[in-house]
């Protein structure tokens, strides 16, 4: 069974018809946004079942749409946190990303301008490996991107995709070795970005986006995870109440191949350890519970089959 | 940018100069500060790196008196003043209670000022002076160029006065012939610094 992130959009009144319905095709809710009277799921189904959640969901006017990012965390890696920078292009990058449903986080280096003096902190570096992909926004110089690239990128692990002030062939040939993914003509701007030549730009980042993750996915299925992320936030929040207390907007973040649990790691590391998912199989067997870098979370890195022997 | 008579962003790599002068353009625009710039030249040289913004100041009196944003009405030994933005009336009240006393003055909504038994003309109080914006206008200016520089810039030399300004910064220690750069900008301009 394949399951496909999608996104329902449709009334509150009677939406948990359709919450069941997900529930029982084996799916699993990411994400739910109750908005005055509108309701968001991103979820998981299975890729057979979309046309009856469609059907179902019909009578109710509700919409289904594909949305390739949901469950991904995303670093939208901004070179600072001023005026230069934010509220444009890193906030209207993050914004969009997370319509298509992934869930963005932007991290804001604190030496990251200039072209010299640019650095990027072990902190930094262990925030951004902790998520699926880093999107690098940088300025509009290709002497200074390609002066200081080689620094902001030091020990990331994760796939990069590189926006930029230059266009992407000039992008490709400075960046050495290469990254995953390149968009030029992103650099550095301070209008809001609601033309369309704007808007379709926009697109093309999610495109790249899209693409990188597909790639990393398809990486994932050659050996498989033990258990899915989506299932083991289902799992986590039936079994530790302890979650229904956090009042953060998503208490349990899904990610490609693990999960981030706001809980403190001290107090809750050891009950995620011997958590039973199946057949006396506990979470600890089949995953890395570590200390997240961002406050005091928990960071659950799922093990794939090679090193467990175990699908659950 | 039609209210700028020269406006040039002068940058070895083509692409970096055309992205900085939609900067300058969104700035500016921003900051209502098109209006008081009549000449711009802009250097970027990212290899050394370097940062240079040189202009000629327009002549702008642009004092703001109560009649350019309220109504007076003189009616019965009374007159009131009916407000259309209220950016100024702070300081119009403010002026107001000096000049009349408190007792005088009166504001029964957020848009209406009454004074009562003032001894003054409908035309003497159109013309009383309630703010100068061009005070701020070498803060706002440095504000500004602060935006448009590349932001690890951190170091700057700047010259404000009342006709022309050079604005410098670079992240390294600034070079000994950063005077001589400012000269050739302005010459490019037709001007001296």
């Amino acid at each position: 069974m394949t399951l496909v992130p999608i996104t329902y959009k449709g009334g509150i009144y009677q939406h948990d018809i359709v919450t069941d319905l997900i529930e029982d095709l084996g799916g699993y809710i990411i994400q739910k946004h109750v908005i005055a009277a509108d309701v968001v799921l991103q979820c998981f189904v299975p890729r057979d079942d979309i046309e009856l959640i469609r059907q179902i969901a019909k009578p109710l006017f509700g919409e289904v749409t594909d949305t390739p990012l949901v469950g991904t965390e995303i670093a939208i890696v901004s070179m600072s946190l001023e005026i230069h920078h934010l509220p444009h292009p890193s906030c209207d990058i993050a914004e969009y990303v997370r319509r298509i449903g992934a869930k963005s986080n932007m991290v804001s280096l604190a030496r990251g301008p200039g072209k010299r003096i640019a650095g990027l902190n072990d902190e930094e570096r262990d925030v951004i490996n902790e998520h699926d992909i880093a999107v690098y926004l940088m300025g509009n110089f290709e002497t200074c991107i390609e002066y200081k690239m080689p620094t902001l990128r030091r020990g990331i692990e994760v796939p990069i995709v590189l926006c930029g002030g230059p266009d992407k062939e000039t992008l490709k040939k400075i960046i050495d070795p290469p990254v995953d993914g390149y968009v030029g003509n992103v650099g550095r701007f301070m209008r809001r970005t609601k033309e369309a030549d704007e808007i379709d730009k926009l697109d093309e980042i999610v495109a790249e986006i899209i693409r990188v993750l597909e790639k990393k996915r398809e990486e994932i299925q050659k050996d498989p995870l033990s258990v899915s992320p989506a299932r083991l936030m289902g799992l986590i929040k039936e079994k530790v109440p302890a979650i229904h207390g956090v009042t953060s907007p998503t208490p349990l973040t899904v990610q490609m191949a693990g999960l981030r649990v706001k809980l403190p790691y001290d107090t809750f590391a050891l009950e995620l350890r011997d958590l039973e998912i199946e057949d006396g199989i506990k979470l600890g067997d089949v995953s890395d519970i570590v200390p997240s870098r961002m406050r005091d979370y928990i960071l659950v890195k799922i093990l794939p089959f090679s090193e467990t022997n175990t699908v659950i | 940018m039609p209210a700028i008579e020269y406006f040039e962003v002068e940058c070895p790599e083509p692409l970096g100069a055309e992205y900085y002068r939609q900067i300058t353009n969104d700035v500016l625009l921003d900051h209502n500060l098109l209006r008081v710039i009549h000449k711009l030249h802009v250097y970027i040289d990212p290899k050394v790196p370097l940062f240079v913004a040189v202009g000629i100041l327009k002549k702008i009196t642009t004092r703001v008196c109560v009649g350019d944003f309220a109504n007076v009405n003189p009616l019965e030994g009374k007159i009131t003043l009916v407000i259309s933005d209220e950016t100024y009336l702070a300081p119009m009240l403010r002026i107001f209670w000096q000049k009349f006393g408190k007792d005088h003055v009166d504001q029964p909504d957020r848009f209406t000022v009454i004074l009562y038994d003032v001894k003054a003309d409908l035309k003497e109080i159109e013309e009383i002076i309630v703010a100068d914006p061009s005070e701020s206008l070498y803060k706002d200016l440095i504000y500004a160029f602060r935006c448009i520089a590349p932001e690890g810039f951190r170091l700057r030399s700047e010259i404000f006065n009342k006709e022309k300004f050079s604005f410098v910064a670079s992240e390294n220690t600034l070079a000994e012939n950063v005077d001589e750069i400012i000269r050739e900008k302005f010459a490019l301009m037709g001007e001296v610094p």
